[in-house]
């Protein structure tokens, strides 16, 4: 898991062109500084390409949503990839 | 309150029923909508078996086609003259089944929905708290619910809470709206023909507002009662300090459906292909996507002006934020963001642009919500009066 973490960190920062940003998985995308709806679908873009996903409507949409955090992200990857988290 | 989890699902289903019989009493209109409603379920089977996405898209463009000529868009006149538009079909509720069934294909297509019975279907399309104006939910949702209708109210203080929000909601529509409603269009003489206008200008924006929040306050926890949870619609609209904020407050469960399944697909469509264009084009996308929203709202010529004027807020907020990203950095943006006189002002601007579009709402032209109240309406004195 926490070698997931270390790859989707450092997609994200790539992303938002800031090296700083450390997350954990219990970090919200309202706690990452301009995490916004179009920044969240740059991420999922990134994140497709990295790990060879893809993202339905409904996960990317529940990923935003309040309660859903980077631990959630981590779990829909994991999962897509066929291991356990 | 009711019985067995049959009933309560009967109840349900008729309610759904009786609305449409009010609406739609003869042959051709149950005829109509059980194709429109059906041609889902059955391209629903068709995709869980094998996910294609040119049947989906196929299917989506032909369903949208559909909608456009049994609204009478005005627009198809621009096509086809009076062809298109020379029917008498008034399907009700069929904006919200238009976008409840395009999440549904597509969210069977991706693999989200699997489970697929056609009676929750039908209900999750044709239930009465959602049938008439939304709010939007899932189908997931509804279909975790649909299985067991426990009631939401935990405890006797959320029942109590729960009944006061309908009468809240009752209030709302039934004496504040209407009273915006009828000071906005008979508005004293003394106030001169300037103070008219204003008036008009400030109230009928807030007769919408309260006649929509109303409904849903009330759709919203009559439902809760039922154990079926819909998302809230509205979170202070008018605090917004700008379009993008206005839209994520306003008829919320619009904005999300128009972002999951207009701008995210646009947008990552553009993205995967040509990610150099995506920074630019992100305008045209939220442009695009609320101009959508806009012209949803009505079939006729000025949804259209009230379509373009909310796509361009959205643009111009998002533009007006890229600037001061480019000129004083994120961190320039964070105090730009925590000044409270400025966020004063940007909610100022944003309730009087706001109020600029509303103009192409008003009388005279149909509104879903004003349409929803009508039916509502109708099937109380139908029922009341035998």
């Amino acid at each position: 898991m926490s070698a997931l973490l270390d790859d989707v960190t450092a997609v994200i920062r790539t992303v938002f062109g800031d090296d700083e940003i450390t997350l954990t998985p219990t970090t919200s995308a309202d706690e990452v500084d301009g995490w916004d709806s179009l920044m969240h679908l740059n991420v999922i873009i990134a994140l497709e390409k990295r790990f060879k996903v893809r993202f339905s409507t409904a996960e990317i949409s529940e990923l935003k949503e309040e309660g859903k955090n980077i631990g959630s992200l981590l779990d829909v990857i994991a999962a897509k990839q066929g291991s356990a988290p | 309150m009711l019985g067995s989890l049959w009933l309560k699902r009967a109840f349900i289903t008729l309610g759904g029923a009786a609305f449409l019989w009010v609406q739609s009493p003869e042959l051709i209109h149950v005829v109509t909508l059980a194709l429109f409603v059906l041609s889902g379920y059955g391209v629903a089977l068709l995709l869980a078996r094998r996910p294609s996405t040119g049947l989906l898209a196929a299917y989506i463009i032909a369903l949208t086609a559909a909608f456009v000529i049994l609204k009478r868009y005005e627009f198809l006149n621009l096509v086809g003259g009076d062809t298109f538009l020379a029917h008498a079909l008034d399907l009700i509720g069929l904006s919200f089944i238009f976008f409840r069934q395009i999440h549904y294909v597509v969210d069977v297509k991706q693999g989200e929905i699997k489970q697929l019975p056609l009676w929750g279907y039908l209900n999750y399309q044709l239930n009465p708290f959602t049938l008439l104006a939304g709010p939007i939910q899932r189908y997931q949702r509804f279909h975790e619910d649909w299985q067991t209708l426990t009631p939401k109210p935990a405890d006797a203080h959320e029942l109590r809470m729960t009944y006061l929000r309908i009468l809240i909601g009752v209030v709302k529509v039934a004496f504040i709206a209407d009273f915006c409603f009828w000071f906005a269009t008979t508005p004293p003489e003394a106030a001169g023909a300037l103070g008219q206008r204003l008036i008009l200008f400030y109230f009928f924006p807030l007769y919408v507002y309260f006649n929509f929040a109303g409904y849903c306050d009330i759709v919203i926890a009559a439902a809760s009662l039922f154990g079926i949870r819909v998302p809230e619609n509205f979170d202070r609209p008018y605090l917004a300090r700008n379009m993008i904020d206005f839209w994520t407050r306003w008829h919320r469960t619009l904005s999300f459906w128009i972002r999951d399944y207009v701008f995210t697909p646009l947008y990552m469509a553009i993205a995967r292909v040509k990610p150099q264009w995506s920074g630019n084009l992100a305008f045209v996308c939220y442009f695009v996507a609320l101009f959508l929203a806009g012209v949803w709202h009505g079939a006729t010529w000025n949804f259209v002006v009230f379509g373009v004027l909310n796509g361009a807020g959205v643009a111009a907020a998002k533009l007006w934020e890229n600037i001061i990203v480019a000129r004083a950095g994120r961190k320039g943006l964070r105090t730009y963001l925590a000044n409270k006189p400025i966020r004063w002002l940007a909610a100022f601007a944003t309730i009087h642009f706001v109020c600029v579009t509303q103009v192409f709402l008003r009388p005279g032209s149909e509104d879903n919500v004003v349409a929803a109240w009508r039916a509502l309406l109708d099937l109380v004195a139908r029922v009341g009066g035998g």
